[in-house]
């Protein structure tokens, strides 16, 4: 086009013939109706919790958060999601990597093993390690003091009280089950489009295995990764189905966070509950941001 | 002292991609390896690199100067790779990326901080690339990854240098500068090199010698002007560039085509059969008077545009249509217009005795 010609067209008009020529009605009933969507479910209610939170005054939500009980259900949760979330790092690393590097017998029912979690109601998770780990279950025989199956771990086990159902490794183990996809999810299709040739490339310089994946396959993949972890520890923290199972909710001992706020809810503690909750609604705001700026970082890094 | 392979078969499924291939590279030699797609030169180079290992390891050998590397791994075979996307290390800067093959080298072996420096900044300056040692590489132009891919695989001083078609995916102005600047460089550093292309001018052009890849196998090996003029078969013959077709017969060791009797080399003491004789564009003679045997055909087309002037001839015998290039001069001389009749001598005319399949 030459430049005389450019100057016909005002800026306007572009802008008109480059959108699909809807009427400007249209577009703006469209957004329009995006918004009011979003702000009746979404935004109102988020204003909603922290009005309520701080309904009876900020010192009535930091003694709430002081609450032993409250205390002891925030580092059970931060527990959980310290030791799932590292976890289903290493997990998800290692899975992202072979399939995404080799190929090999079996690749799809690994695929379909990992998304699992994702298919399966978080209440039936609950109750499968319910019926493997507690008494009745699989684990139970073992420790069935009158017929045990192997009496020396039978032995081990009641002698250090060690339960898993109804006590924080239920708790771990059932945190573990729902996170899993997130961090393997979110890296093989990464670890997929970037093919195995800056790995070969390394190889054949003499970096050894161990080598290749420090310095070049761990950085390729480094916001990927952490974008993964955002979304597991956020999930591991709100897990509330799995979880709800496999406690027993004690209250002091075995609550997180999420089932604390039902416990607070159900004692007409309306307040107490918002408070606790604005809590997990932060940590919401919290990953949004988080998530905003690694997906920036991950298009201008991958953007070649 | 040379990079050999001898008997390398590798199959992928049901596919073979290498078919007992047996190549000798002497040292220095820059070396191309030249066919169409899903001939096996990628594969070739790529076992040479042990990025890929052969079906046989029995009888397969890949030796660097008489070292037996067939079951070394890439990462200890000390080979220098440039892949054909160039593989860049998207996360580290140019002089990083160059620098990588040194830092990696267990401490024993790894050359103080100040002399990778000091060779990280000779090859930038061989590639001519000084002021981009902090860029990354989506910051540079493809031109400019290709030689800092070159750099790297250099920088760990490899026993032999593979290229895969390392002009590829640039554009045709920046392939012709970059791989003068190839022959250059080996003219320069001397460094055993083998190189993967399906671009024949390509090869012909850069490369000491050319190997022909058909289907897992190597055609032929010789220098550009071996394999031009002396293709070993009609493959060869046609992958080097355009050719025409002629049936005729052979009769007293000459080549008749539309009555008229052309010198063949090739039908020397062969018996009288029908055949078909192989001619290049440029190698027929159009005019209005005949000089000599030459058949006629008529004019269907021509076209002037470019450096050379291109006609299309119908033979009034058979009917065969053929292609002919001639000079800028020659076309306005003869000014030829479609429909016009015309007398064709055939020069250098080749014939592959019963095969003939292209």
């Amino acid at each position: 086009m030459t430049p005389a010609a450019t100057t016909f067209h005002t800026p306007h008009l572009v802008v008109h013939r480059r959108t699909t020529g809807e009427p400007p009605l249209v577009r703006h009933a469209l957004i329009g109706v995006a918004l009011v969507f979003l702000s009746l479910f979404l935004f109102l209610p988020l204003v909603f919790v922290f009005t309520q939170a701080f309904a009876k005054g900020i010192g009535y939500y930091f003694e709430t958060l002081r609450d032993p009980n409250a205390w002891s259900a925030i580092k059970l949760t931060l527990l959980a999601a310290g030791i799932s979330v590292p976890l289903n790092c290493v997990f998800g690393v290692c899975a992202a990597w072979a399939i995404a590097k080799f190929d090999f017998p079996g690749k799809n029912v690994l695929l379909t093993l990992i998304d699992l979690p994702f298919s399966v109601s978080p209440v039936i998770a609950g109750l499968i390690y319910v019926l493997v780990f507690g008494a009745q279950g699989w684990l139970g025989l073992y420790m069935n003091a009158d017929n045990p199956h192997l009496p020396w771990l039978a032995n081990w086990l009641n002698d250090h009280n060690f339960k898993i159902i109804f006590a924080v490794p239920g708790i771990v183990l059932a945190t573990v089950f729902v996170t899993v996809p997130f961090v393997a999810r979110e890296l093989i299709p990464l670890m997929q489009a970037q093919g195995r040739s800056e790995e070969e490339a390394a190889r054949v310089l003499g970096a050894s295995g161990w080598q290749t994946f420090w310095r070049v396959t761990l950085p390729n993949i480094k916001w990927g990764l952490i974008y993964g972890v955002i979304l597991c520890n956020a999930r591991a923290m709100g897990e509330f189905g799995a979880v709800s199972v496999v406690s027993g909710k004690i209250r002091g001992q075995t609550n997180t966070i999420p089932l604390h706020i039902e416990a607070l809810y159900d004692d007409y503690n309306f307040t107490g509950a918002f408070a606790v909750a604005s809590l997990l609604a932060f940590l919401a705001l919290i990953t949004l941001g988080l998530k905003t700026w690694v997906e920036y970082k991950n298009a201008v890094q991958n953007k070649d | 002292m040379s990079v050999e392979v001898k008997n390398i078969t590798k199959k992928f499924g049901s596919f073979t991609a290498l078919d007992n291939v047996s190549l000798k590279v002497e040292s220095g030699e820059l070396v191309a390896l030249l066919g169409p797609s899903g001939s096996g030169k990628t594969t070739l180079l790529r076992t040479i690199a042990g990025l890929e290992f052969p079906d046989n390891p029995g009888e397969a050998q890949v030796l660097f100067y008489g070292e037996d590397v067939t079951q070394i791994p890439a990462s200890e075979r000390k080979a220098g790779f440039a892949f054909q996307h160039y593989a860049l290390f998207r996360h580290m800067s140019v002089f990083e990326n160059i620098a990588f093959g040194l830092r990696v080298r267990p401490r024993s072996t790894r050359p103080p901080e100040a002399d990778i420096r000091a060779r990280v900044d000779k090859l930038l300056k061989l590639i001519q690339l000084e002021p981009m040692a902090k860029r990354f590489p989506s910051q540079l132009s493809g031109g400019q990854r290709q030689r800092v891919a070159l750099a790297r695989a250099l920088a760990v001083e490899p026993k032999v240098l593979l290229l895969d078609e390392p002009f590829g995916a640039l554009d045709a102005k920046v392939r012709k500068e970059l791989r003068r600047w190839l022959r250059q460089l080996h003219d320069e550093i001397h460094v055993t090199t083998l190189f993967v292309t399906h671009d024949q001018e390509e090869a012909l052009e850069v490369s000491d010698r050319v190997a022909i890849l058909r289907a897992g196998k190597i055609e032929q090996i010789g220098t550009p002007e071996e394999i031009y003029d002396k293709p070993a078969s009609p493959f060869v013959y046609d992958f080097l560039g355009n050719v025409n077709l002629f049936s005729g017969r052979v009769k007293d060791g000459a080549m008749v085509i539309g009555g008229a009797e052309f010198a063949a080399p090739d039908v020397a003491g062969e018996p009288d059969s029908e055949a078909v004789a192989f001619v290049r564009p440029h190698d027929i003679r159009v005019t209005r008077q005949p000089g000599g045997p030459a058949l006629t055909a008529q004019v269907i087309r021509s076209n002037a545009a470019g450096p050379v002037a291109n006609l299309e001839l119908k033979r009034l015998d058979s009917g065969e249509l053929f292609a002919v290039q001639l000079t800028k001069e020659l076309f306005q001389e003869l000014s030829p217009k479609p429909g016009e009749h015309v007398f064709v001598e055939l020069k250098n005319v080749r014939i592959f005795g019963d095969d003939y399949s292209i």
